[in-house]
Formats: structure tokens, C-alpha cells, sequence
């Protein structure tokens, strides 16, 4: 089994996917939003919705960065456990908040700011939770 | 009203619950392959081709899409805040599911922060 600790380069990648993970949910919501005056109700129009939003260029668009994040997630996960992985992914919780507040100029509420230290110290403890278990196997 | 949104939870915690199971068979194809993914692009490819030769990752692959459908569905009729918040129980169901299927060993630290983030993600929605 390979090494578990969580190098930078891991990081970098991780990070990496998770800004294509908000471009992600961006298109997706892009391609739910064009039907969104539909109104799900039973089975039926629910599967109209779902041909609607599969024929909306904005879900293929998303389609094509989920596989591009699939071949990065691969090669996360054959290097750390999941359980560390997926925490550090919440990364993104993060980084929208602080992207739109440098750049579209938004206000983030004191609320907001506590959520983000406190997503940011839970990041933290799990990467070094694994290099705790790396020590200690040796 | 309340009736509608005990079905968007209820969908959040399907759609979660299946991304869960989405990452449970991929982790494991990944481990039962046991052997190292060497980090250039001819490597990463190799790599990704063995694994498709795992039925387990086309399980993945299935559960993938069902959750994803499900969350299109959540998202056409929540409000993206709420929906992400609610989705927070998705780290629970990861943590339960490493340590209780996968075996994967947890320390205290680790319960601790997986738990901040799950705190933090609901704050963050909160607004």
C-alpha cells in the first residue's frame, strides 16, 4: 500500500477538482434552472424534467468536466483514504464564499465567516489525522 | 408546504446516500487493483483502464447517476443554500461508511474536524 500522508501535490489536485466541482454545480444548475418552471410533481413529470434538462447544453458541459474530475478523484483516492478525502473536498465551501467576495465584490456575513473557519480548522485536523496515522504505523 | 420539504430531505439524504455507495465500490476497485498509480498521464491512463475493468467501478458508475438525477431534481425544486446545507449529512454517511465498511482507521482528530465541517457547512447555509 502506498504512503497515505497527504502531500501538497494531493492537495493541489484536490483543490484543483474542486473548483471544476463548483463549475460542476453551476452547469447543473444552469441546465435544472432552464426548466424550472416545470412543476415536479409525480413520476411522469419528473422524467419530462429530467429529458428536459438532459437535452440543456449546460448539463453536457458539466458532463464533460465530471469525467475530467473523475480521472483526478482516481488518482486522489489510490493515494489516501476516503475518509480524508472527501473532508478535504469541502474545500470548496471555502473558496466560493471568498472567489465572490474578491471578485464580485460581495459581502460575506459574520455567519458566513464563522462557517468558514470553522470548515477550514476541520480540514486541517483531518489532513493532519492522517499524517498522525503515517507516524504511527511507521 | 412541510410535506414538500420532508420529500426534498428525504431526496437529499437518497442522493447522498447513493453518492456515498458511488464512492464506497470506486475506493475499493481503487484498493483491490493494489497496485501503485504511477503520477504521469501514460501512468493516470493505465490506471484508469485496469480500473474499468472492474464491474465494481460501473456500480460506481450507476449509483453515480442515479444521485446525480436525484439532485437535479432537488435542485429544480430547493433553494441551492438550503440544498447544500442538507446535503452536509453526505460527510456523515462518507465518515460511517470508511470507518464501518472500508475499515479505514480513525483516529480522534479525524471525528473531530469531519464534524467542524459539517458544523460549518451548515452556518455557511444559514444565511
Amino acid at each position: 500500500m502506498p504512503a497515505k500522508k497527504v502531500t501538497l501535490k494531493i492537495l493541489l489536485l484536490l483543490i484543483i477538482s474542486d473548483i471544476l466541482e463548483t463549475a460542476i454545480h453551476f452547469f447543473f444548475k444552469k441546465g435544472a434552472l432552464s426548466e424550472a418552471a416545470l412543476h415536479v410533481g409525480d413520476l411522469s413529470a419528473a422524467a419530462i424534467f429530467l429529458k428536459g434538462v438532459f437535452l440543456s447544453p449546460f448539463l453536457w458541459a458539466g458532463l464533460f468536466i465530471v469525467a475530467l474530475v473523475f480521472v483526478i478523484w482516481t488518482t486522489v483516492l489510490s493515494k489516501i483514504d476516503l475518509s480524508v478525502a472527501v473532508p478535504i473536498a469541502s474545500f470548496s465551501y471555502i473558496m466560493v464564499p471568498l472567489v465572490s467576495m474578491f471578485f464580485l465584490d460581495e459581502k460575506i456575513s459574520a455567519l458566513r465567516w464563522i462557517g468558514i473557519l470553522l470548515i477550514l480548522s476541520g480540514v486541517i485536523l483531518v489532513s493532519l489525522s492522517s499524517k498522525e496515522r503515517l507516524c504511527r504505523d511507521k | 408546504m412541510k410535506d414538500g420539504l420532508l420529500i426534498t430531505l428525504s431526496m437529499i439524504a437518497l442522493t447522498s446516500m447513493c453518492d456515498t455507495v458511488n464512492q464506497l465500490f470506486l475506493k475499493s476497485a481503487i484498493d483491490s487493483l493494489g497496485f501503485p498509480l504511477k503520477a504521469n498521464i501514460a501512468g493516470i491512463f493505465n490506471f484508469i483502464f485496469r480500473l474499468l475493468a472492474k464491474p465494481r467501478v460501473w456500480l460506481s458508475f450507476v449509483f453515480s447517476v442515479v444521485s446525480l438525477c436525484i439532485w437535479l431534481l432537488v435542485l429544480g425544486r430547493a433553494d441551492l443554500n438550503f440544498a447544500f446545507s442538507a446535503d452536509s449529512m453526505h460527510y456523515i454517511f462518507i465518515a460511517f461508511a470508511s470507518r464501518f465498511i472500508l475499515k479505514e482507521k480513525f483516529t480522534g482528530l479525524r471525528w473531530l474536524g469531519t464534524g467542524l465541517i459539517v458544523a460549518g457547512i451548515v452556518f455557511i447555509s444559514l444565511n
